[in-house]
């Protein structure tokens, strides 16, 4: 071809000129930790999982899930998802649905059957584990995966715990937790119930067991003095929504009064009004702002005609009746009485005021903390007796399954590296993901996905799940929100800004490299990086 | 065809009948109707085989143009004002490259003060940017024009202004006719770039040349442009067997044969003193009148033959070279070298301005009488300007000049 003089010239020309010695600064790729992933007290990887299911691989999303947590289709139903609440995308417009992608992906797995990975090699270890509540479970499926013999000893007649004697089956059918547990099992986890522990020493000793992890949860209600007639018909909540797994369904009467303003009082209102109760009313001494119970569940509960009487306390109870005491917050927002009292009909009161630990398992073991009715455990979520590990409720912390599930892996991978003489270091954790590092231009509006309710009246009546679950369209869709903050996923943009053409594409999921002959530094990657995956550094002097 | 079109709707009509393959457009008064109509035609299909391209600049507009005309297709943007300086580096790049993109620049004055009416302010601005430059004095030869353009841009591999008055002609519906399509291609063969980009054999166009090439490559576009010297008449003349009229040129003398004043113009204002001359030719006097039509490259050859038996010049112009004067008549005295005559330069119609044919006659028979100074303002309110130099030496700080003249003119624009 006949180029034109100086116009046209051979390609590579300018490739002398190495522009990148002007650079006083430099792009470098990097992952940060995104919003959701920081806050799951599960540790799960939610933005690995959600960039499989964005791409309709449901199984790939289901295995990133469950390296972290072998219970999704659970977690789908009974998360408090604060997840969604930190979500960045919430800033935009709403939250992704992560809870219930997650559903659905468990959902799904129990659908085709997906099995979970066996151990590749056997340690020889032995672990014992106490309680076959979420943490136990979890720490069961952790340690098998990682080679060891587990075998967990529960005092009850099913495996679940809380999540079976203390959520109702209208929140999470019992096949569902019944298929997640089978699952584990099926890993060669040994279970063997109705054994209850009392001497968890010996009980080691003669199992020949290397360590043990204690989830015994916390079982025992709280009891509060409230002078009662003889006829006065009460029962705790703990008790209540244990029977009703049961073959007898319990007889609350048609008025029934709920005591406490956690979530287990919501749970039990809700099993009443679902009893035949025609009235379930909530007494809290506080104001629905102090109240512990999710707003969720008390706006589901107030649909469902379930009515809450706020700032008062029982003061007794008598044939049919119960005396309550209003109250008034002070100056410091702590509820004082009134003198002012008033009677609620009533033919029986659920006292819902919180849970103590069984901790008679442990007595006579030298080195315990227990303090506020709980054991103190150190980092690695061990006891102060050596090789004595414990989680979930019965240690300091808040109590919900996904906080068990976490410390099930967490106590896992302690006890994995204490029975190997090892201390379990985790890997650093990543700068923060915020939102001003979301470039917003890039991302189309996209509305939350609403999952679907049961109907009112059937709600009232029945005990069938409320919610149900997105399908193959909309999970897909629901997944396809996410801002992937803090982590490339190959949009190009980089790519195509660059003046310099100083990117470089490494291939479908190998991401990019600078070329940093040519990078003049001029940092437009990163200001037009729509998730915050590249960042300035200073030049290396 | 006879139509009763707008202006603007003509040479749009012009430009699709040259079958643009890309138009990139980003719009600015009085340019805007252009490219809203290409859009519109784009859109129903009236122009078929064409991309229209919305773009975020003026700037982006000519880059885009540059990158689909290195690509091999025949291009074609229009622009106006502060929109042709903000795209002035492309501007530049499009000629240093040899492109043959086509723009129309519907002339109008340059801020600030802010001023949407017409001078030619904004094409001399470009005037060595290396572009062919043309200048319309009718929506008939505005229309013709363009169709000359690409011929010539395709032609030379260089990129063609096509040049009109900002709303004298854009926004004037008067009669034109609007060629068949069929005529336009036995007129404008099919583009055929200077260089196929080929994927399999890579090139890289426009980057850095040294002090060892670079003298020679604007050499050669001067080189270019001088090419352009004989085919632009010969175009012209082609363009009249296939149309049927004279349109464009280099040049065009009225009544100069044995004018002993003779006026240079471009543009739309050739038609006023046109009726002006004939007028005063009907008084006796020997007057006749010059119209550039093509002001890169620049006809000094022609110039100086039509203005050599002339006995003084007088330079109409639409532009002010602030601090010397005008930017035309320095061309216009390149062309006289040697040639002893009178020469005046007229500063006239800046930023709207009308130019009055009452104006003109007390003007020309001043230059008639050789009694006009060297350089003039036509209607030049004396009295404004002389305000605001007593101000100013009266008081340093005296304020922004724009309002204190609109103050003394008594039309306030803002309340102070």
């Amino acid at each position: 071809m006949d180029k034109p003089f100086a116009i046209t010239l051979d390609v590579g020309s300018s490739l002398a000129n190495h522009t990148g010695s002007w650079r006083t600064q430099r792009p470098v790729y990097l992952d940060r930790i995104p919003p959701c992933n920081s806050t799951c007290p599960a540790g799960e990887n939610i933005q690995g999982w959600l960039y499989h299911a964005e791409s309709g691989d449901y199984e790939a999303a289901w295995r990133v899930l469950v390296e972290d947590n072998p219970l999704p289709a659970i977690m789908g139903r009974v998360c408090y998802h604060p997840c969604e609440g930190a979500c960045n995308r919430a800033q935009v417009d709403e939250a992704v649905g992560i809870n219930s992608v997650e559903r659905f992906l468990g959902d799904e797995a129990l659908k085709q059957g997906w099995k979970l990975t066996p151990p590749a090699a056997e340690s020889g270890k032995r672990v014992l584990i106490v309680g076959a509540g979420p943490s136990g479970l979890s720490a069961a499926y952790h340690l098998r995966r990682l080679g060891h013999q587990v075998r967990i000893v529960e005092a009850g007649p099913y495996a679940g715990g809380m999540m079976r004697f203390g959520i109702p089956a209208y929140r999470l059918p019992r096949a569902v937790l019944d298929a997640e547990v089978q699952r584990i099992l099926d890993l060669g986890v040994q279970l063997e119930l109705n054994t209850k522990v009392s001497d968890i020493r010996r009980t080691m000793q003669e199992g020949g067991y290397d360590a043990a992890f204690l989830a015994v949860g916390a079982h025992i209600a709280k009891r509060a003095y409230i002078p009662a007639g003889a006829a006065a018909h009460m029962v705790d909540a703990v008790s209540l929504l244990r029977s009703m797994e049961g073959e007898e369904k319990p007889m609350l009467g048609r008025r029934v009064v709920i005591y406490g303003g956690g979530n287990t009082a919501i749970d039990a209102a809700r099993t009443a009004k679902r009893l035949g109760a025609s009235e379930a009313i909530i007494v809290y001494r506080r104001t629905r702002e102090k109240m512990p119970a999710h707003d969720f569940e008390v706006a589901e509960a107030m649909e469902e005609g379930i009515m809450i009487k706020w700032l008062s306390t029982i003061k007794r109870m008598g044939e049919g009746t119960i005396t309550v005491e209003k109250m008034a917050l002070d100056d410091k927002g702590f509820p004082q009485p009134t003198g002012e009292y008033e009677s609620l009909e009533a033919d029986s009161l659920v006292l819902a005021l919180g849970q103590d630990v069984d901790l008679s398992l442990l007595d006579g073991v030298p080195g315990l903390e227990k303090k506020d009715g709980v054991v103190q455990v150190a980092t690695n979520m061990m006891t102060g007796y050596p090789g004595i590990f414990a989680g979930g409720d019965m240690v300091p912390s808040e109590r919900t399954v996904t906080v068990a599930v976490g410390h099930g892996k967490k106590a896992a991978r302690n006890i994995d590296a204490w029975l190997g003489g090892k201390q379990y270091a985790p890997a650093p954790k990543h700068e923060a993901a915020t939102f001003d590092l979301i470039n917003q231009w890039y991302y189309a509006d996209a509305p939350k996905t609403v999952r679907p309710q049961l109907d009112l009246v059937r709600r009232q009546t029945t005990f069938e799940e409320v919610v149900a679950g997105l399908d193959v369209t909309n999970a897909l869709f629901e997944a396809r929100r996410c801002l992937s903050c803090g982590n490339c996923f190959e949009c190009d943009n980089c790519y195509g800004v660059c003046p310099d053409n100083a990117v470089i594409k490494l291939g479908r999921g190998n991401r990019f490299k600078f070329n940093y002959d040519y990078c003049k530094g001029c940092g437009i990657c990163v200001s037009e990086c729509p998730c915050g995956a590249i960042k300035m550094v200073p030049e290396p002097s | 065809m006879l139509k009763q079109i707008e202006g603007s709707r003509a040479v749009a009509e012009a430009v699709a009948l040259c079958r643009p393959e890309v138009i990139c457009a980003y719009p600015i008064s009085p340019q805007t109707h252009i490219v809203e109509a290409l859009g519109e035609m784009c859109r129903t299909g009236a122009l078929p085989g064409c991309e229209f391209i919305n773009v975020e600049s003026e700037f982006a507009a000519m880059s885009v143009a540059i990158g689909a005309s290195a690509a091999g297709a025949r291009s074609y943007t229009a622009t106006a004002s502060q929109g042709l300086l903000f795209m002035a580096e492309a501007v530049f790049n499009a000629s240093g490259l040899g492109l043959p993109i086509v723009m129309t620049v519907a002339n109008r004055a340059i801020g600030a003060p802010i001023n949407i009416w017409n001078d030619h302010s904004d094409s001399m601005s470009m005037r060595d940017c290396g572009w062919i430059q043309l200048f319309a004095e009718t929506n008939q030869e505005a229309l013709d024009l363009h169709i000359q353009a690409f011929r010539l841009a395709e032609e030379l591999s260089l990129p063609v202004m096509v040049c009109m008055d900002g709303f004298i002609l854009t926004h004037a519906v008067e009669r034109v006719d609007m060629p068949s399509l069929e005529q336009v291609r036995a007129f404008l063969p099919p583009y055929v770039p200077r260089q196929v980009l080929d994927p399999a054999e890579p090139v890289s166009i426009g980057a850095m040349v040294g002090p060892e090439a670079f003298m020679e490559v604007r050499y050669l576009a001067h080189a270019k442009q001088i090419q352009a010297l004989g085919l632009i008449p010969e175009f012209a003349a082609d363009f009249r067997k296939t149309f049927g009229r004279d349109s464009g040129g280099l040049v065009r003398a009225y009544r100069c044969d044995d004018a002993e004043t003779i006026v240079v113009a471009l543009g739309s204002v050739v038609g006023t003193i046109q009726d002006v001359v004939d007028e005063m030719r009907e008084g006796g006097v020997k007057i006749g009148v010059l119209a550039i039509k093509s002001f890169r490259p620049f006809p000094l050859v022609e110039v100086r033959e039509i203005l050599q038996h002339a006995r003084r010049v007088v330079v109409l112009e639409k532009t002010l070279a602030v601090g010397i004067g005008g930017v035309m008549s320095m061309n216009v005295r390149m062309a006289l070298t040697q040639v002893a005559l009178k020469g005046y330069t007229v500063i006239a119609g800046l930023g709207g301005r009308p130019i009055t044919k009452a104006s003109l006659h007390r003007l020309f028979a001043d230059a008639h009488a050789d009694r006009l100074e060297h350089l003039t303002f036509l209607d030049l309110d004396r009295k404004v300007v002389e305000r605001v130099l007593d101000r100013e030496r009266e008081t340093r700080r005296s304020g922004p000049i724009a309002e204190n003249i609109l103050r003394d003119l008594g039309v306030v624009a803002a309340r102070i």
